[in-house]
């Protein structure tokens, strides 16, 4: 390879060809350009005529240049240039790229890749075949072998489908596989390692030397993977430990945690001391998140090593809860259950079930409410359970007082002791402050908690040890006890409000966390069970789903030593009970790969940088290629004939092209306005009282509507104390409708159905305090009223309130209030006179007594309806400008009614209605 | 039409040719829809132009009078003049000069060489010699003078339809693509007008001449030519290809061969003036560059021209 400063050629002897340029300049000088072709009439006159001068036409000085450019340039980019060179591949046998992809190569893989590649394009270059030796087993759980000699097309096709894995590098097996390997010639080896050492690497470098020369790349010593081990539960603290390869310098540490739905829950940073290989990290959450941490793993690093997941060992206080009494559905407040519950339910997550279905599965405390006595194998499930850990809590009942077993921490007396009632002296007791070995030392008492009955203890001696909550007599409330690993604790009175009101008060709540803050957990019987696999760790460290290669664990196998390529990293079990199986269990220290054998050449992963520039001088001189032909055109005339009108075509066609793009990139930059909308949409309808009308879609019918609500809001303002703003037209389907008091709807036979979501909207309306005033307007078809009328708009309102919240209708009665709200009406003409109008039957407290839904046929819409100039749009039939007053005077009593509710009705104002009725 | 006329003459006894004509009738029709800008642009040249029906000098039949003579045994009685014979004691008879519209000929050359234009601003030297060759007809016409296309085969008119025939048959571009035309028994006295680029050797040129003056016809020569064909602009390497069939010449560098081709032209242009001044003809050059009114007044002014015989 010949180098020159930073360029390098590959295939030096093309640039021999470079002596052929001159003679090139010289031949493309001499040869006299194509001529130029011309049609010409008058050539009879030219022929033979006797040039003056002799000199033929010759190429032009530049164009003679560019060509012999391009000459040059084809004869540089063969002979293969190269950008900042790397050395080359000693040996001449094949290259053999042993590549450690155990979970430590996750950190920086695609770095890995690069580097495969970048190898593979020299191997390719200088015609050496490959070896390809991946370290870890692969998914089949076989052993880590030497692939068979390949070509570099083939090498490539298989180290793109190399992947890390999320278990250890087997280079023991390594060593064993390349004993009985054979190459020709002298090999040379490229190592691409993790940079974590183990018991092989000596081994594996010695035998690796004996093949040929020997490279190994690994990370700098800043970026080896760390390890972060299964955390321990501090309290409500998570504390994690990250221990680290190489020691020197003080880095820092991010460690999350993170809920299942990838919600980031707790997040602590913390560094490395300078010398220190672990460091302890605290991650503190409230009790609620931290049984929802599923995974927790170190900011920035995606190897397997650096992901922990939690299962329910760490996470979990469930508590399950068993009652001796079957729950009466429909008295809640009376069963024990319903209070533990609530007690409970937001800290820990409470079961239910018979006493074996709880203890099969996790517990941490099992809370048993006026049960009596447990049967043969329920005492001794439980009795198990507890010594192995768990708390158990009772509570004293009826049952209890009758019959006892031998799962309480002391004597009891048969019978209860019921303070104050009839016939005692007694009154109800009170709690005496806790003492201080307590666990409920330091919570506040409320003083109304009393106690009416309770359970008593036999004295002894040890009773006053084993108290944790006295009465104010001193008689003990709550006495524990401790059994091996477990607690017994009783509660002497019950967990419902019946013997007393402790259940009641937030004492209870209290003393039950404390209680199962006590609690450590205790892992169900797992000696039957077979954990199949939900979820496994890749190499990268994310949760996917198990490929086909992963086989269930045998329960009496689940041990951190199962961790292999059939059993990775990961959730084994059933979802609701899951085991996680952690690589940070099996892998607990890691050490920096120090100390080869002399002659080991050594290396970083960084980018090799050396580009080649073949491609950009084939490029440069094909654009080259390309302008020459063109002028060669064009000096021959060839371009010259249609110059002008191409000139002008392309002006145009750019000027569109432009033209076009800027009128779509107008039109996509219009933005829908929608939540503007709504925003105006409410503060418009929020400032001021308007009068709403449903938009129908029928063009007239809405335009009618709504000159009619200016109209009759024009007359409102003229002739009452009410101020409304005009009319205001309302989409049932997207417009808010609490702005409105009332809300005019004409129905006409062309309004589309509701959606659900508008029925929703309207029942809200109706329900919290509007008026819809229906208006069938088809009076004219003889229909006496609105609802049993056939008419048209009578069978679309039908169809129309189908869904709705509709109450029970019945004819406006002759002492209505809106006869008498502002004037005093006997009927309510509109557009067509007579007819009935339907209010709510019962009126009763109930959105004071307003009704919800007036329904009528009588157009008042048409009659209120008035152009521009205040002159009315419709005739009134039959009664014309009277009937049109009374219509106004209608609307102005609907308004008031709706505004001002029923304060009309009141008694008050009958002796002043009576004397204006003239009686 | 006479078109329609010719065919019915043509045709008779032969059915089978009447599709063809048909056909024909209608391509030349559509040929007609051209008619107008040649005929508007020939009118609009030509309106620039005074005529006039010029007389012979010599009795017969016309408008203006000649002389007045003695009534003699064999006159008609209505050619005397009674005022002047009762003037006088004899009776006498007026006569009128003898007007009579001429016969012009007209030819142009339709052979692919006049289709040369250099620039695409500029008409080929076909389109300017139908021009010159229609307005000139316009003129005639209108100066009382009957025209008709040398070759066509029909007689010589003046009436309206005559500027349509003779336009269409132009543009259907049946006839023959010579350079030179064919020489065909044409009458005595006439005149005959022929327009082309007129490169052709001029030994041939001069046969047709001789043969057309031997009949006792008077003729004019008009040369069209395009700028380039004068100037000869090109530069550098350039091969020049022939419009006929020519082979192609290679010229290395025109711009050394510009002056002796020029030379040339000149040459080949003072021997038709030559040529046309021996047969009594005359000559003119035009250049397509050049607005076409100024030929048109050289030639007509040559037609009007009274002879000296």
């Amino acid at each position: 390879m010949l180098g020159l400063g930073p360029i390098a050629f590959a295939v030096p002897w093309i640039l021999g060809a470079l002596i052929v340029l001159p003679i090139l300049w010289w031949l493309l000088r001499l040869t006299p350009p194509s001529p130029r072709i011309v049609q010409f009439p008058a050539i009879r006159l030219l022929r033979d005529l006797v040039a003056r001068e002799e000199t033929p036409a010759r190429t032009p000085l530049w164009l003679l240049i560019m060509r012999t450019v391009l000459a040059a340039l084809v004869i540089l980019a063969l002979a293969q240039p190269l950008l900042n060179p790397r050395a080359g591949l000693p040996g001449s046998g094949p290259i053999v790229m042993v590549v450690d992809n155990g979970w430590g190569a996750g950190r920086d893989w695609p770095a890995r890749q690069r580097t495969m590649a970048d190898l593979i394009d020299q191997a390719e270059r200088n015609n050496r075949d490959l070896i390809v030796l991946a370290t870890a087993p692969d998914a089949a759980g076989e052993k880590p072998r030497p692939s068979n000699l390949m070509r570099p097309a083939d090498a490539r096709r298989m180290t793109q489908s190399l992947a890390p894995m999320p278990w250890p590098t087997d280079r023991a097996a390594v060593v064993d596989a390349l004993r009985g390997l054979q190459v020709q010639g002298s090999a040379h080896t490229v190592w691409l390692s993790d940079g974590l050492s183990d018991a092989a690497v000596q081994p594996l470098a010695a035998r690796l030397q004996q093949m040929g020369g020997v490279e190994v790349l690994m990370d700098g010593a800043d970026r080896l993977p760390n390890l972060l081990l299964p955390p321990a539960t501090e309290g409500a603290d998570l504390v994690a430990t990250v221990k680290r390869a190489d020691t020197t310098l003080p880095t820092p540490v991010t460690v999350r945690a993170v809920a299942a739905d990838g919600r980031l829950l707790a997040r602590q940073t913390a560094a490395f001391a300078p010398g220190a290989d672990s460091l302890e990290v605290r991650l503190a959450m409230p009790i609620e998140l931290r049984n929802e941490v599923i995974r927790m793993s170190i900011e920035g690093e995606q190897t397997a090593g650096a992901t922990v997941l939690l299962d329910e060992r760490w996470r979990r206080r469930p508590v399950g809860l068993v009652s001796g009494r079957p729950e009466g559905e429909n008295q809640p407040l009376l069963s024990d259950l319903y209070y533990l519950e609530r007690a409970l339910s937001p800290f820990s997550e409470i079961r239910r079930g018979s006493v074996l279905d709880l203890m099969s599965r996790d517990l941490s405390v099992l809370i048993l409410a006026d049960i009596g006595a447990l049967t043969d194998t329920e005492a001794a499930a439980v009795e198990n359970w507890v010594e192995r850990g768990g708390v158990l809590v009772r509570f004293a009942g009826p049952r209890l007082a009758q019959h006892t077993d031998h799962l309480v921490p002391v004597r009891l007396r048969l019978g209860d002791r019921t303070l104050g009632g009839a016939l005692s002296w007694s009154e109800p007791a009170k709690l005496a402050p806790f003492p201080p070995s307590s666990p409920f030392a330091g919570t506040h008492i409320p003083p109304d908690v009393v106690v009416d009955r309770q359970v008593l203890a036999e004295p002894s001696i040890d009773l006053p040890d084993k108290t944790w909550a006295r009465l104010a007599d001193g008689t003990p409330l709550v006495t524990a006890e401790n059994r091996e690993e477990g607690k017994i604790v009783l509660v002497h009175t019950t967990a419902n409000p019946d013997w007393s009101n402790l259940a009641l008060s937030g004492l209870f709540v209290d003393m039950l966390r404390r209680i199962t803050a006590l609690s450590e957990g205790v892992s169900g019987d797992m000696q039957a069970t077979t954990f199949a696999p939900i979820e496994v760790l890749d190499g990268r460290g994310q949760l996917v789903p198990p490929p086909a290669t992963v086989f269930p664990i045998p329960g009496n196998a689940f041990r951190s030593d199962t961790l292999g390529p059939r059993h990775p990293p990961g959730f084994y079990g059933t979802e609701e009970a899951r085991r996680a199986l952690n690589l940070t269990s099996l892998v607990t220290k890691v050490e920096p790969l120090r100390r080869l054998p002399a002659g080991v050449a050594q290396g970083t992963y960084a980018a090799r940088g050396e580009v080649d520039l073949k491609p950009l001088l084939l490029g440069l001189a094909m654009a080259l290629a390309i302008v020459d032909l063109f002028v060669a055109m064009l000096l021959r005339g060839l371009l010259g004939n249609v110059r002008i009108g191409r000139g002008r075509r392309a002006a145009t066609t750019a000027a569109t092209a432009a033209g076009l793009l800027l009128a779509v990139g107008c039109v996509a930059a219009w933005p829908g306005s929608a939540h503007a909308n709504s925003d105006d949409f409410a503060l418009k309808a929020s400032g001021e009282t308007y009068l709403a009308y449903v938009v129908t879609g029928d063009r007239a019918l809405d335009d009618t509507t709504r000159a009619g609500l200016e109209g009759l809001s024009e007359v409102l303002n003229r002739r009452t104390a009410v101020e409304t703003a005009g009319a205001m037209a309302v989409d049932l389907e997207s417009d808010e409708l609490a702005f409105f008091p009332l809300i005019y709807w004409a129905i006409s036979p062309s309004q589309p159905d509701l959606s659900d979501a508008a029925r929703v909207r309207l029942n809200d309306f109706l329900r919290n305090g509007g008026t819809i005033l229906f208006d069938t307007r088809d009076r004219q078809f003889g229909a006496g009223s609105a609802l049993t009328g056939g008419g048209p708009g009578s069978q679309r309102l039908r169809r129309l309130v189908d869904g709705l919240d509709v109450p029970a209708l019945a004819p406006v009665p002759p002492e209505h209030v809106l006869t008498k709200a502002f004037y005093l009406l006997q009927d309510f003409p509109g557009r067509y006179g007579g007819g009935d109008v339907w209010v709510e039957a019962q009126e009763g407290r109930h959105n004071d007594g307003v009704s919800s839904v007036i329904i009528g046929a009588a157009d008042w819409a048409g009659a209120w309806a008035v152009d521009e100039s205040g002159r009315p749009r419709n005739a009134v039939v039959p009664g014309g400008e009277r009937q049109r007053e009374m219509a106004y005077r209608f609307g102005v009593n609907l308004v008031m009614y709706a505004l001002t509710g029923n304060y009309k009705a009141d008694q008050v104002h009958v002796p002043a209605i009576l004397e204006r009725l003239g009686q | 039409m006479a078109r329609d006329s010719f065919s019915k003459r043509d045709l008779a006894g032969k059915p089978d040719l009447a599709a063809t004509a048909l056909r024909a009738q209608h391509r030349s029709e559509a040929l007609a829809s051209r008619l107008p800008p040649l005929l508007v642009a020939a009118e609009r040249v030509a309106a620039t132009v005074a005529q006039g029906v010029h007389g012979r000098r010599r009795v017969g039949t016309g408008e203006t009078f000649w002389q007045y003579r003695r009534y003699e045994i064999g006159d008609s009685a209505t050619m005397i003049d009674w005022r002047q014979s009762g003037k006088t004691q004899p009776v006498f008879v007026r006569e009128n000069e003898w007007e009579a519209a001429q016969s012009v000929w007209l030819w142009h050359d339709s052979s692919s060489s006049m289709g040369y234009r250099s620039v695409q601003g500029l008409p080929t030297k076909k389109e300017r010699a139908e021009l010159l060759l229609m307005a000139l007809a316009v003129l005639l016409v209108r100066g009382g003078e009957r025209v008709a296309l040398l070759g066509s085969g029909l007689p010589p008119s003046g009436n309206k339809v005559t500027l349509n025939r003779l336009a269409m048959r132009i543009l259907e571009d049946t006839l023959p693509k010579d350079g030179l035309p064919r020489v065909e028994p044409l009458p005595r006295h006439a005149q005959v007008v022929l327009i082309g680029d007129l490169l052709s050797p001029l030994p041939d040129i001069h046969k047709t001449v001789a043969a057309l003056s031997g009949r006792g016809l008077r003729g004019h020569l008009v040369q069209v030519l395009d700028p380039a064909e004068e100037t000869l602009p090109f530069d550098g390497r350039v091969e020049f290809e022939g419009m006929e069939g020519e082979d192609e010449l290679l010229i290395p560098r025109v711009e050394a061969v510009r002056q002796a081709y020029m030379e040339r032209l000149e040459a080949h242009r003072d021997g038709l003036a030559a040529l046309a001044r021996a047969a009594g003809w005359s000559f003119v050059t035009h250049r397509t560059d050049r607005p076409p009114q100024t030929a048109l007044l050289a030639l007509y002014g040559a037609i009007a021209q009274e002879p000296t015989s």
